[in-house]
């Protein structure tokens, strides 16, 4: 520490004040009202009257919301370990290159990630189209499909697993880049000792490169399970209108907040789903910081 | 020799299955451009083809006469910069601030920004919303900029760089008489450059594409952004494929040409704080 203990400095009041003030404004006090509004009926115009825990005892009849919460848990059962295993693969298989395509691979891998969500949403539901779209021509020539059978976002049974495949595309190359910084770093003389003990190539992988790892999966693993849980743009663009169909099989939490208090103009109960949402949230941060903490043996 | 014609082969089937893959990931943009030049009823027909039977400006003319996409690049370009700027100078300053000065009450303030990161504005919708409400925000720049001016990683991020900054070249500026404006201005602000511009970077990338608080915030079609103009899209998807590709070829391809030639940061840039986040 540098600062002379001073009674009186500009600085430290200034920018700790405008710091404090700020984050009171954006966290602490729209926090504590979603609280408050979450115990009340209100359309925040002519209606505003406490109730209690009646949002939450309607929460838990709730038959949408128990579906938006299994939604949300697929996504994250599926789209994680699906971007983990993905990206893992093209990280090994990219590290054996050197140079100049090592470049031009990252680069074709990245494309997607810096592109936006929205856009990419667009797209991808246009290949997604029934029967006549382009992955509806590619899967029933190559696996002689009927085409009419395949209707990918129409179809209550494949319709989350297209937006989870459509996000697993979307951010892998920055999974990918993740990994391969990672297997950078992992030194070179363990490789030789093992290879000198005759490992093949497969045990090394998954024996030297996945546990040495361990930090950047945590990580990868961490942000994708919160970004699970927030879900909500490429389900409203790519699920029509309104979105979260076809038979709520699309229908996350923040899709559901969302069309309560703004459609439904129950801000009372959009509120109280958000709470559900930032419990999750709290849950996921707890479970990362504990396995950051515990520390790897090798 | 036979060891090597076997690591040739081995090699040569590596780059095959990664330009295979490299292909798959790119293949959505190609066909989103070339989309863009088919008339709208080719995009989706019984007879179809990867190419453009007729290559036609038509969908991109429309694109620009009926939504007003100008409007919004401003409108988005706006944002994110003031936004990024915002974000720059309040990290810097913060950093500064959590890293190397000290009073009373420092490590509960940091704690407090820290714990923003689990209430982020889109599940405080509610409140914040009617915050704008009662300034008269809605539809405004100030409105869509408001949850975003200070970020918590950004803070996070630059108190890690500056305390890598040696505490002698602080105190030597302060043995010249600096004040602590100063040295944030003169000592640190230089020292943080290449952390500054990843920080930009990323920060500048997710606002420019942040749908749900300006899809709550903005009503009026003047003030939309980016991706809430691709969002009216959404709907008429089925009516109008050529159009709502020409919309996305003009929204993907100047970033991708931008992250073309600085692919090198970004790529560095994203997984150095990756790492660190």
């Amino acid at each position: 520490m540098v600062a002379k203990r001073r009674v009186f400095n500009t600085y430290i009041i200034l920018v700790a004040s405008i710091v404090f003030i700020y984050y009171v404004l954006v966290c602490v006090w729209p926090f504590a009202f979603n609280l408050y509004l979450s115990f009340r009926k209100t359309d925040l115009l002519t209606e505003d009257k406490f109730i209690g825990l009646g949002n939450f005892r309607f929460l838990w009849k709730d038959p949408i919301f128990w579906r938006s919460l299994r939604n949300n848990i697929f996504y994250l059962a599926m789209m994680v370990p699906l971007g983990i295993v993905t990206s893992l693969f093209a990280a090994a298989l990219i590290y054996r290159t050197s140079g100049i395509m090592r470049k031009v691979y990252t680069a074709l891998y990245f494309a997607p990630v810096v592109t936006s969500m929205a856009a990419a949403s667009l797209i991808w539901q246009l290949l997604y189209y029934p029967k006549i779209g382009l992955f509806a021509r590619i899967l029933s020539s190559l696996f002689r499909l009927d085409p009419n059978s395949l209707t990918f976002l129409q179809n209550p049974t494949t319709a989350l697993l297209c937006i989870i495949i459509m996000d697993v595309w979307k951010d892998s190359g920055l999974r990918t880049v993740i990994f391969l910084a990672g297997m950078d770093e992992i030194p070179d003389s363990i490789f030789e000792s093992a290879r000198i003990e005759g490992a093949s190539e497969w045990r090394q992988f998954f024996s030297l490169t996945v546990p040495l790892l361990r930090p950047q999966l945590i990580f990868v693993g961490a942000i994708y399970s919160i970004n699970a849980i927030r879900l909500f743009v490429p389900v409203y663009m790519m699920t029509g209108n309104p979105p979260g169909g076809p038979a709520n099989s699309t229908k996350v939490l923040a899709i559901q907040m969302y069309q309560e208090a703004f459609y439904g103009l129950r801000f009372g109960y959009g509120a109280t789903i958000s709470m559900v949402i930032f419990a999750l949230l709290v849950g996921l941060v707890i479970l990362e910081l504990r396995s950051f903490e515990q520390r790897w043996e090798y | 020799m036979r060891h090597r014609a076997r690591r040739k082969v081995n090699q040569f089937i590596l780059h095959c299955i990664l330009l295979l893959g490299g292909a798959l990931m790119v293949a959505p943009f190609v066909w989103m451009v070339l989309s863009s030049f088919k008339p709208s009823l080719e995009v989706i027909s019984i007879n179809f083809s990867f190419f453009p039977r007729r290559w036609t400006l038509a969908n991109y003319i429309r694109v620009f006469r009926e939504v007003s996409l100008g409007r919004a690049y401003i409108n988005s370009l706006l944002v994110a910069s003031c936004v990024t700027l915002s974000v720059l100078f309040s990290a810097t300053a913060a950093g500064y601030l959590f890293s190397k000065l000290r009073f009373r009450g420092r490590d509960q303030l940091f704690i407090l920004t820290l714990a923003s990161v689990m209430i982020p504005p889109h599940i405080v919708l509610v409140p914040l919303y009617t915050l704008m409400n009662r300034l008269q925000w809605i539809n405004t720049y100030q409105g869509l900029m408001f949850p975003f001016l200070m970020s918590a990683f950004g803070i996070f991020l630059m108190r890690q760089f500056i305390r890598g900054i040696p505490n002698d070249l602080v105190e030597a500026a302060r043995i010249d008489g600096a004040s602590d404006f100063r040295i944030y201005w003169s000592v640190i602000l230089p020292l943080v450059r290449s952390a500054l511009a990843v920080l930009g970077i990323l920060t500048f990338l997710w606002n420019y594409d942040e749908f749900l608080w300006p899809l709550v915030v903005v009503h009026d079609n003047r003030m939309m952004t980016i991706p809430l103009i691709l969002g009216h899209f959404t709907q008429a998807e089925a009516k109008f494929p050529g159009e709502s590709m020409a919309a996305c070829t003009l929204v993907v391809v100047p970033v991708l040409v931008v992250y073309a030639f600085f692919q090198t940061q970004f790529v560095k840039g994203i997984s150095m704080t990756g790492l660190k986040g």
